[in-house]
């Protein structure tokens, strides 16, 4: 039972901040090369969707998100964990990776071919387009002010820009120091805005916060979150598919594809004010299009032999090793592949008691007093900083993050919009510059590429039409103008 | 009850961890005595970590002691290099230098370490770049290609890398040596080669440059092959392949990595070190796990090794100045 073993091993190291999906899988290969071939393949992929689900566990419970695809988690999820309802949250958040794996694989074993054709046609104004449609989003997904919410997206953008410009081959912002070359990683900068602040902002509380209730799995749990994924189906639905289609594209991955779910959970919503609160759908959406876009990332490595995201590409490495050559080949001999598809969906079924193990080994955290807590808030944030590429530095971007979350969080700024505007304004940045560079300088294919048409048109309709619709609803309903 | 069991747990851990460290550092003995870390300055997955991690478990094997990876990204590989460099010289820090240690010194990174400060121990691989293109398009060889780059109606576009990374610097080598303006092709930065890759099937980019074992998985399919590789010698793999030099133009662009511990190492631990590496270099296990990835062994030692450092060195310093990268 390697496999189970290596997914118990995924969720542990995904769930520990710092160490990504990424890093669980490279971990495991080489030890995957002492089974035979498909016991091994099992092993990797079992321990890629699994990682990716455990990010959700310390982002729910320690607001600090484990992998760089659960910084959605941090909002609903780390909500409902405060109002003592963390247990459910990550039940919930478990069955949905299951069932938007379930889907992405689905995907993948259906119409692999045709959605890989479609990817194709993105190139750089496409992904310009899908970047600016997230980040207009994010207007949306930051709660309050409006004006904050730009304010912290303009700061992620902002921060987008240190490090060297792929573009023009240029170091910007990094003041001579080579630390700031590659630009400011991303996931340090998230534990401090998340996690460091969430202490400070404790320690500086007058009085304790009110310890949350008793989180561990109260009878019906299950039940209540059976009951509650059931109600949202469609958006289970709608968010894996979401997922799996960003996953496919070789320049977004999960992060994006969890961001856009979450984006488009609240265009849809019945009740959009409620996301952000605690709600069932900001808990919902991104987990599934998180693990659907696990699913997505190996579309374009079975068709073309091009591998969607780092964790594929470690993967088409391993494949190598058991000689087998990854690309439109091996999709047409078949067997491999059926044995790949036949892997990816057992992994999902598996992936439910591996999760579960999961939420119990972190559940006693949360049983500590306050103050250790705290504690292990600081340890992760320190650990998980350093880890991610070996550097001390890291854990100072980390503390410093952590002084402008707490400062930024006091004065009502929303977190959220600066982590997607961190990591969308660079893929906004350099896919225009690199479009204009290949139009030599043309806007028109900006706006006459049909994908690129097809998504201005999405951003009309998620930027105007919706909220004027809404408007016009709640105008209907609302006889006489009341304080809202 | 759980809650204290677990303390203990983990106290009783934090005393076997703290124990075993203070033995280690107590040890003493023929080197190796302790654990040596091997310094990769590129990301997890990618081929320098690929092959640095096969590097480490064998050196573990050899040396009887432990051997482990960190990777020190960042600033396009001058963080780990230059973390390798100025590491004690005491032969516990090794690290796999890449091709950027030729060029990244001549390209406005602060304080990039060169191949100068580094004893080499043993260059492992290269990798030649090779021009690849859709398997419909219209250029049959590099004389056709570099035909349309001169007399085209419109500039092609090419990619394989960002702006003044490897391949970019190999395709404008590649330009100079047939007498062409290093302008004279758009240059579409992206983050690699597999979404170069993408990119060129997808036709929105007319060639990709990168080395082979990044394209061999598509080269062996039927939708792209290969106009030329910027090689010596035509490669075992893909025999049908011409070279540059056999269309004429006289350049060489090879992506490379070996293995380095700081200038200042005693003398008895770099031979030490040079000998087992050579062994492992020289051993089954190590030609299958290369040719299995499709990595190109190349095997320099030491002295050859720095020599060839030395002239990649130059090469690539008048390819950077005229591609107007160079900033000093």
């Amino acid at each position: 039972m390697p496999w189970l073993l290596g997914m118990i091993f995924g969720v542990f190291v995904g769930a520990t901040p710092g160490l990504t999906a990424t890093m669980a899988v490279a971990l495991i290969v080489p030890i995957s090369f002492y089974l035979e071939p498909n016991a091994g393949l099992a092993l990797i992929i079992g321990v890629s969707f699994t990682a990716i689900f455990a990010g959700d566990i310390p982002a729910t419970y320690l607001r600090i998100p484990g992998t760089p695809a659960s910084a959605a988690a941090t909002l609903d999820g780390n909500e409902m964990a405060k109002q003592g309802r963390g247990g459910l949250a990550l039940v919930i958040d478990l069955i949905c990776s299951c069932l938007g794996g379930l889907i992405g694989v689905g995907i993948l074993m259906l119409i692999a071919r045709p959605l890989a054709r479609l990817a194709l046609h993105f190139s750089d104004f496409e992904y310009f387009w899908l970047g600016v449609l997230g980040l207009s989003l994010s207007a949306l997904v930051s709660r309050g002010s409006t004006l904050r919410g730009l304010i912290a997206a303009a700061l992620g953008i902002l921060i987008s820009t240190v490090g060297m410009d792929v573009v023009s081959g240029v170091p910007r912002y990094t003041w001579g120091s080579f630390e700031l070359l590659e630009g400011l990683n991303f996931i340090p900068v998230m534990i401090g805005l998340f996690g460091f602040a969430e202490v400070l902002r404790n320690v500086t509380a007058s009085r304790e916060m009110a310890a949350p209730a008793n989180q561990a799995q109260q009878a019906g749990t299950t039940r209540t979150a059976i009951r509650q994924i059931w109600k949202h189906k469609w958006l289970v639905l709608r968010s894996a598919v979401l997922g799996t289609g960003i996953g496919a594209l070789p320049g977004a991955g999960a992060d994006i594809a969890a961001w856009g779910a979450y984006g488009l959970a609240k265009v849809t919503s019945r009740a959009p004010d409620k996301l952000g609160t605690g709600s069932y759908e900001g808990v919902i959406a991104p987990t599934s299009a998180n693990n659907g876009a696990v699913a997505g990332a190996w579309i374009p490595a079975l068709v073309f032999g091009i591998p969607g995201d780092a964790v594929t590409a470690i993967v088409l490495g391993a494949m190598m090793m058991y000689n087998i050559t990854p690309g439109p080949r091996l999709f047409e001999a078949g067997t491999q592949v059926q044995a790949i598809f036949l892997i990816a969906l057992i992994t999902q079924f598996l992936l439910l008691p591996a999760g579960l193990l999961g939420i119990r080994a972190f559940d006693w955290i949360l049983r500590l007093p306050r103050r250790l807590v705290l504690t292990a808030v600081m340890v992760f944030s320190v650990v998980g900083s350093f880890a991610i590429r070996n550097s001390v530095f890291d854990v100072y971007v980390m503390f410093a993050f952590g002084l402008i979350g707490f400062f930024l969080e006091a004065k009502k700024v929303p977190l959220a919009p600066v982590i997607l505007g961190l990591i969308l304004g660079d893929l906004i940045e350099k896919k225009l510059r690199a479009g204009l560079i290949s139009s030599s300088g043309d806007l028109t294919p900006l706006f006459t590429r049909p994908i690129c048409a097809a998504l201005v048109g999405l951003l009309v309709v998620a930027l105007v039409i919706v909220p004027a619709v809404r408007w016009l609803r709640t105008r209907q309903r609302v006889a006489t103008p009341s304080d809202g | 009850m759980f809650q204290q069991g677990l303390w203990k747990q983990f106290a009783a851990g934090l005393v076997v961890a703290v124990t075993a460290l203070g033995g280690g550092c107590g040890q003493q003995g023929p080197y190796p005595n302790r654990a040596i870390t091997l310094i990769c300055p590129w990301a997890v997955g990618g081929g320098t970590d690929r092959v640095s991690r096969f590097w480490a478990d064998a050196l573990q094997q050899e040396l009887g002691q432990p051997v482990t990876v960190v990777n020190r990204t960042g600033g396009s590989g001058a963080v780990g290099h230059s973390a390798g460099a100025h590491a004690r010289p005491d032969g516990y820090t090794l690290t796999t230098i890449t091709f950027e240690l030729c060029t990244m010194h001549r390209m406005g990174i602060p304080a990039a370490p060169t191949f100068d400060d580094y004893r080499c121990l043993l260059q492992i691989n290269a990798d030649p770049a090779a021009l690849i293109v859709r398997d419909d398009a219209p250029w049959k060889t590099l004389d056709e290609f570099l035909a349309a780059v001169r007399d085209g109606p419109t500039k092609l576009k090419m990619s394989g890398t960002a702006t003044g990374g490897a391949w970019d610097l190999a395709r404008a080598g590649l330009l100079q040596a047939a007498d062409l303006p290093t302008d004279s092709v758009i240059w579409v930065p992206t983050e690699g080669a597999a979404p170069s890759l993408h990119e060129l099937l997808g036709g929105h980019i007319d060639v990709v440059c990168c080395s082979i074992p990044e394209a061999a998985q598509n080269l062996e399919g039927d939708a792209l092959r290969a106009l030329a590789v910027m090689s010596d010698e035509r490669l075992e793999e893909f025999p049908d392949v011409p070279t540059a030099r056999e269309a004429g133009v006289d350049w060489v662009a090879v992506g490379w990595r070996g293995l380095a511990v700081p200038k200042e190492t005693p003398e008895e631990i770099a031979a030490l070190l040079e000998k087992t590496c050579r062994s492992i270099a020289e051993s089954d296990e190590y030609r299958n796990f290369m040719r299995k990835q499709r990595f190109g062994v190349k095997i320099r030692t030491s002295d050859d090794f720095t020599a060839f450092l030395r002239e990649q060195d130059a090469q690539w310093q008048s390819v950077v100045q005229s591609a107007g990268y160079a900033r000093e």
